[in-house]
């Protein structure tokens, strides 16, 4: 386990580098997170994406179906990999502060 | 050192191999068989139980479907091996008249005990070779192969080789009076005489004593496998029947007739 | 970097996760004396282990026959040779001949290395028991890998992987964590999307009582696989069957079976009977997952620790026994994409269930073409025992993993045109095979079984 400095506060981050603690999740740690996922910057779809994984978390405790994922922000699976390389799992989730998702995904 | 080899060894042998393998053969029982772990296709019946195995232990299936290239080697030296091993009980019992009890002349029994075991010798020594071989040449056995898996071959191969000195070369042979006498005596109990002619055949001495170190070494080394092989067989594959298929009050003409799924204003194409 | 002396080794579970699936690691200087000490316990209790141990002649036929040493051409990674690194400290502390002869028969003294060196293989072992199914002797050298990752298991070493999913279990039942609230919002979700995609009208229950049909599928489904979900209950609907989702149970996985047969397992199995008992259930159908369902099949007449009066089968069971007796009607050119099937290793050589999948494909899919070898000589897809890892080192060594499957299906022609199915009805086959087609460029897309039922059902 390791804790990184992120615009001025400690945050927790697992071996994988997946935050310990989703409440701590701010939009510096978002681009804290893209800069080691190779995204040069964040632009209104990356975002539009974040939210609305946070928004689901917040209410369901779990990431969204990856379909409802697309479906919701109107973003194609092969446009999530464009935005997010490593895929909407592992990237995405990383970014908006998600745990890493587990068992056979 | 032939009398030691032929007249005392002999019994520390026998209760070695005995008592080691029933040591052996009491570990296994010991631990259980906790889940069922049969290999599908299950068998659905004895029958086919059986089929399974008599054709693993016989034909070695598995390895013929999988390495046939080792199922050559492999195959031919056990038949080979368990030809022999019946050639010489047989035909020290029998003197090489076995074949007469399935209407041969006498003269021709011996012939055929001969024929066969010498065969036989050569068959096994040609496998053995190839399996030490293989050992040596092919990149991937030779990396699962450890100092014992050499010398157990080796072992083999000198045992077979002196057998058939013994065979090829009558004068360094023996027949198989003198080994049923021979047998007799230990298994009589009684004391072997300093002129019998086993004790004064180098060679026989050298094949016996080849022969009880293999018979001493077996309860503690892999040779283990040919009784490993049922108790391995005895648990992966086993007869299974399986649950009766259909579900709990499942009507599905009525259900289609009922149009399930539709939505209630129809228009599904 | 999970990487030791050159071996690799999936990320670690914490000291912290550890506890949450009820382990004390077991600190480093005490390490080697208990390994020892669990190893003799599973030596007097599991014979399968023991023959293993015992009697294994090393003739090689294995090598060819394990798809880890084909992509990796690691010696260590020969069944026979993985198998030996145990072996060698099993002849050491409990036989004559490794106490006596040592190096001489191959016993070696128990050390960390050792115990680095189980980590990383019998985590690149994927349980598919291909090597069983060679091996003249019929040794199972997954008994083996199941054994030592026991061990391994309760001295406190675990992928971060399987010790999260363990967490998760026993928290919510499934591994993917989904709690009740999620498993009902994305139940709703597929009601709308079948409705928009076949005009049909699904309803999902969930925990609903008195219902005769458990319906257990992979919690995997809700995140990445939702027409097997939907396959499902389009399949259920059209049958009129009485069924249910249980939340509580909602998976049809149970890494217990992959590193920790005891509570972890155990635990699962409990609460999948205590759902059936609650909802008054007639009859459990599992879902499409390979190690669940060898799991549930083969572990829980074992395992349970009570009288279990439900029947289990799988869905395929059931699919095939309408196809057969013309109950369903399913057209195969619904499906226009030429498919090819790949037989989940623990269908096809630990459930028997591989004449069931060929029923059902054949009735769905119009250009079926099989792939070589198939149904019990199946290679695995590379992911077995869900070796899932993502870590780069890790994801590396799956792509070696899965090549020998993306071999297969090259063969098949299925891709040719870029078009092609990939049916693989295992969750964790699914998960390894969605980035493997593309690392391999197969030209497919991967389905599963359920999935192609769904779509070619005609309902009017």
């Amino acid at each position: 386990m390791a804790s990184v400095n992120i615009a001025g506060r400690e945050v927790e981050l697992d071996e994988d580098g997946f935050m310990v603690n989703p409440d701590d999740w701010t939009e510096d740690c978002a681009k804290y997170f893209a800069s080691g996922e190779g995204i040069n910057e964040l632009n209104d779809d990356h975002w539009k994406v974040i939210h609305y994984l946070r928004d689901y978390y917040k209410q369901f405790q779990i990431a969204p179906m990856i379909r409802k994922l697309c479906k919701e922000t109107g973003c194609s699976l092969k446009y999530i990999y464009e935005l997010f390389p490593s895929g909407p799992a592992k990237g995405s989730c990383k970014l908006a502060g998600l745990p890493k998702p587990t068992g056979c995904v | 050192m032939s009398y030691f080899i032929l007249q005392i060894l002999p019994y520390v042998t026998g209760a070695v191999f005995t008592i080691g393998i029933l040591y052996r053969l009491g570990r296994w029982a010991r631990a259980r068989i906790v889940h069922n772990i049969t290999l599908s296709p299950f068998p659905k019946t004895n029958t086919e139980v059986a089929t399974v195995f008599g054709t693993e232990v016989i034909f070695f299936r598995s390895l013929f479907k999988s390495d046939f290239a080792l199922w050559i080697g492999a195959w031919f030296m056990h038949i080979a091996l368990f030809s022999i091993i019946g050639g010489h009980v047989m035909g020290i019992y029998f003197l090489g008249k076995q074949f007469v009890y399935i209407g041969m002349s006498e003269g021709l029994s011996e012939f055929m005990s001969n024929l066969l075991g010498t065969t036989f010798g050569i068959i096994m020594f040609i496998a053995l070779l190839y399996l030490l071989y293989r050992r040596f040449a092919i990149q991937k056995v030779r990396e699962v192969t450890v100092t014992s898996d050499y010398l157990h071959l080796i072992l083999l191969i000198s045992i077979v080789a002196v057998g058939n000195i013994m065979r090829l070369i009558p004068d360094w042979g023996i027949h198989y009076e003198p080994v049923k006498e021979y047998v007799t005596y230990l298994v009589t109990l009684q004391p072997v005489p300093a002129e019998a002619e086993v004790l004064h055949t180098p060679l026989f001495a050298v094949h016996l004593l080849l022969v009880q170190i293999l018979l001493m070494v077996f309860p503690f080394s892999k040779l283990m496998h040919v009784l490993g092989m049922f108790a391995e067989r005895w648990i992966i594959n086993r007869k299974y029947t399986e649950p009766a298929p259909g579900l709990p009050n499942i009507d599905i003409p009525a259900a289609r007739a009922a149009g399930l799924g539709l939505p209630s204003e129809g228009g599904v194409e | 970097m999970p990487t030791y002396k050159d071996m690799v080794q999936p990320v670690r579970a914490t000291d912290a996760d550890m506890k949450k699936i009820h382990i004390d690691p077991v600190p480093d200087d005490q390490k080697c004396e208990k390994a020892i000490e669990y190893l003799d316990l599973m030596r007097k209790k599991f014979r399968s282990f023991v023959l293993a141990m015992e009697s294994c002649v090393k003739c090689g036929a294995c090598a060819e026959n394990c798809h880890t040493y084909l992509g990796t051409k690691d010696p260590r990674n020969i069944p026979a040779n993985r198998a030996e690194l145990v072996r060698k400290i099993y002849k050491r502390y409990f036989t004559l001949e490794g106490r006596w002869l040592g190096k001489l028969v191959g016993a070696e003294d128990i050390s960390l290395d050792v115990l680095e060196e189980w980590y990383s293989y019998f985590y690149q072992c994927s349980e598919c028991r291909r090597c069983a199914m060679a091996c003249p002797f019929g040794i199972d050298t997954c008994e083996v890998t199941m054994a030592v990752r026991q061990i391994l298991h309760w001295l406190g070493i675990v992928p971060k992987l399987h010790a999260g999913v363990g967490a998760a279990m026993e928290k919510v039942g499934n591994h993917t964590g989904l709690p009740k609230p999620g498993i009902v919002d994305t139940l709703e979700f597929l009601s709308e999307e079948i409705m928009d995609e076949f005009g049909v009208e699904v309803n999902f229950p969930v925990d609903k009582p008195d219902s005769d049909i458990l319906y257990v599928p992979s919690s995997a489904d809700y995140l990445l696989n939702p027409y097997t979900l939907m396959g499902a209950g389009m399949y259920f609907t059209y049958i009129g069957a009485n069924w249910t989702i249980p939340s509580t149970v909602s998976e049809a996985g149970n890494f217990g079976l992959l590193f920790d047969q005891m509570f972890t397992q155990r635990h699962n199995v409990t609460r999948l009977l205590d759902a059936a008992q609650n909802l008054g259930i007639k009859k459990i159908v599992w879902g499409e997952c390979g190690h669940g369902w060898r799991a549930a099949k083969m572990y829980i007449p074992s395992l349970a620790d009570r009288p279990v009066p439900w029947p289990i089968t799988h869905i395929h069971d059931e699919v095939a026994y309408h196809v057969r007796t013309n109950q369903l009607k399913l057209d195969p050119n619904k499906v226009g994409h030429p498919t090819t099937l790949h037989d989940p290793c623990n269908y096809s050589r630990a459930c028997d269930l591989q004449e069931n999948l060929r029923t059902v494909i054949k009735a769905c899919v119009a250009d079926f073409r099989e792939m070589y070898p198939n149904k019990e000589r199946t290679f695995c897809c590379g992911g077995g025992s869900a070796i899932l890892f993502d870590d780069p080192e890790m994801y590396q060594r799956r792509i070696q993993l899965s090549a020998k499957k993306a071999e297969l299906v090259r063969a098949t022609g299925v891709g040719a045109n870029g078009d092609g199915y990939l049916c693989a009805p295992c969750s964790i086959c699914k998960a390894q095979l969605y980035p493997m087609v593309e690392e391999h460029e197969l030209g497919v897309e991967v389905k599963g079984l359920i999935d192609l039922v769904g779509k070619a059902l005609v309902w009017k």
